[in-house]
């Protein structure tokens, strides 16, 4: 399956060419005057920003750790609670008729609209950016987690039903790794949605963290920095968002044959070995 | 009588139980929305130990609602129903049920899926391990114990599905449409197995279907079923020895046979 490394570079290739033709392009028509340099950054002078703030100055460090600490808690506070609010909605009929109103409500109500609220509850410090974060992780977590649990297959539920399952056999067994694809990709939107909830909190009111930072640049009309600092966000996207990706990979391993392959193998070496035990026991 | 003697050639060690009757149902009805809509007019029937019944009819006429009454998977609305001389109130362990999908679930090898059940009802232990084996072995996948369903084909998904139904240790197999959405060369080959199979373990078997030649190919008895409303319109028996070959399909015998049951279905 593993493609040779010249071909995967071979695919790569293009990407890296036509990514480098947009930034010649955008350096000659900043250089020419095309468009207003003040306005527009350079490539190279972004590129020039980067570097002081990632190697000269050093000073991306901190802040990108703030508002890293920021969205992962923040997250992990919204998970939690968005998946416990799903178990319990999915387990009992009563409680998603009372809980699933107030989820909506505060699905429509746009999530970074409850900022100043916030900040007045939680103050200037960390935890409000970790509580924007948490509230708007949460909804996507919880709709996504609550009908990968309810929507399983009818002809699995009949299965569970006729072979006798009780109530937790069919959770554990059947509507929780039903749920988990689903559930994951809930967790990778609101793991993308607790960095936004993280960095508009700090744009409200902060004194550290990328969001304060990008202010700071762009209040000084320094541009090259502020798009530095956005690509630095970017970055802080991506690696939270493959972070997820590859927990996913590896607990849902039955959409891949690598996975399948993996587990297979241990799952032989396991009932292997669990025969040869009793086998030494008797 | 026929039907009774084939029944009685393939588990002879059960002799002293021959003739049992081990499903039975009187005026077994089944009627949706508060008697509006009638699934199934009252059936009367008897299914004795190790007989192989095939239910068949076109859709709507009520064969997948009685065998899911049997399966105790849903409430009837009228008659009697007795497994085992008890009275029908809910599934039962000694009924195993098998679908048109193989609903194996994707996460589990093989080998894991045919524990299932065992792992439903008790730990499982290593005598379980070599059991469901053994039966992946029976149904020709020995190779393929730690594979998992999306890599197998639908015909091997279904003798996965097969496996695991032998595994709940059932003696009652209900059977719907297991081989409905597999091609016409994998359904024939699957079926010979399947009659293997079942006169293997001696199991009494309820299969449903919607084509006549595969009812009457495998059964001792043929219960012909009709729609709108649903009916069980006639009890045909089949008089062929076993073990049968695909090449009954052939002979004039079988044909007449295929033909009578065409005419009850034919006139509705």
């Amino acid at each position: 399956m593993k493609y040779p490394v010249i071909y995967r570079l071979g695919r790569f290739i293009p990407h890296m060419v036509l990514l480098a033709l947009v930034l010649v392009f955008w350096e000659v028509a900043v250089a020419r005057s095309w468009v207003n340099a003040f306005m527009v950054p350079r490539p190279t002078a972004v590129f020039d920003s980067f570097i002081r703030l990632y190697v000269t100055e050093q000073t991306i460090y901190r802040h990108f750790a703030i508002t890293m600490t920021e969205a992962v808690f923040g997250f992990a506070i919204g998970a939690s609670v968005g998946i416990s609010l799903a178990v319990a909605s999915a387990v009992n009929e009563t409680f998603r008729r009372y809980v699933s109103p107030y989820a909506i409500v505060l699905n429509v109500t746009p999530g970074l609209a409850l900022t100043p609220i916030i900040i007045a509850w939680f103050g200037f410090g960390i935890g409000s950016k970790i509580a924007l974060a948490a509230v708007i992780s949460f909804f996507p977590i919880f709709v996504n987690t609550l009908s990968g649990l309810t929507n399983s297959d009818p002809d699995r539920n009949e299965l569970f039903r006729s072979l006798g399952a009780n109530a937790s056999q069919r959770f554990w067994k059947l509507q929780v790794p039903s749920a988990l694809p689903i559930t994951f990709a809930g967790l990778k939107i609101g793991m993308t949605t607790a960095l936004i909830g993280a960095v508009v909190a700090e744009f409200a009111q902060a004194t550290e963290g990328v969001g304060v930072l990008m202010q700071r640049f762009s209040f000084q009309l320094n541009m090259a920095s502020s798009v530095a600092v956005l690509l630095t966000m970017s970055i802080m996207g991506v690696t939270l968002y493959y972070a997820m990706e590859l927990l996913d990979d590896r607990l849902i391993f039955w959409r891949k044959d690598s996975g399948m392959a993996r587990v297979g193998r241990r799952r032989s070496a396991r009932v292997r070995a669990l025969k040869a035990g009793s086998v030494v026991k008797a | 009588m026929n039907a009774m003697s084939n029944a009685n050639a393939r588990s002879g060690a059960h002799t002293q139980q021959q003739g049992d009757i081990v499903i039975k149902g009187e005026g077994v009805g089944k009627t949706f929305g508060n008697g509006s809509v009638v699934a199934l007019e009252g059936a009367d029937f008897e299914i004795k130990r190790g007989e192989f019944v095939s239910l068949v009819g076109p859709s709507g006429c009520g064969k997948s609602t009685l065998l899911r009454m049997v399966a105790g998977l849903i409430e009837r609305s009228s008659g009697k129903l007795a497994v085992h001389g008890d009275t029908v109130k809910g599934p039962r362990s000694d009924v195993g049920l098998m679908f048109q999908r193989a609903t194996l679930l994707e996460w589990r090898t093989a080998l894991d899926n045919v524990l299932l059940p065992t792992e439903l009802s008790r730990k499982l232990t290593s005598a379980d391990y070599d059991h469901a084996e053994e039966l992946l072995a029976m149904v020709g996948l020995q190779d393929f114990t730690f594979t998992f369903p999306s890599q197998l084909s639908g015909g091997m998904q279904q003798r996965v599905a097969l496996a695991r139904l032998l595994k709940t240790g059932a003696d009652i197999l209900l059977l719907d449409e297991p081989f409905g959405a597999l091609d016409e060369f994998t359904r024939e080959h699957l079926n010979l197995e399947l009659m293997r199979i079942v006169a293997d373990v001696g199991a009494t078997t309820l299969f449903v279907t919607h084509n006549i030649g595969e009812a009457i190919f495998l059964a001792d008895k043929v219960m012909v079923m009709t729609p709108r409303p649903g009916r069980l319109a006639r009890i045909v028996d089949v008089p062929f020895e076993r073990p049968r070959t695909a090449e009954l399909q052939l002979t004039p015998e079988f044909n007449a046979l295929v033909a009578e049951v065409r005419a009850v279905l034919g006139d509705h």
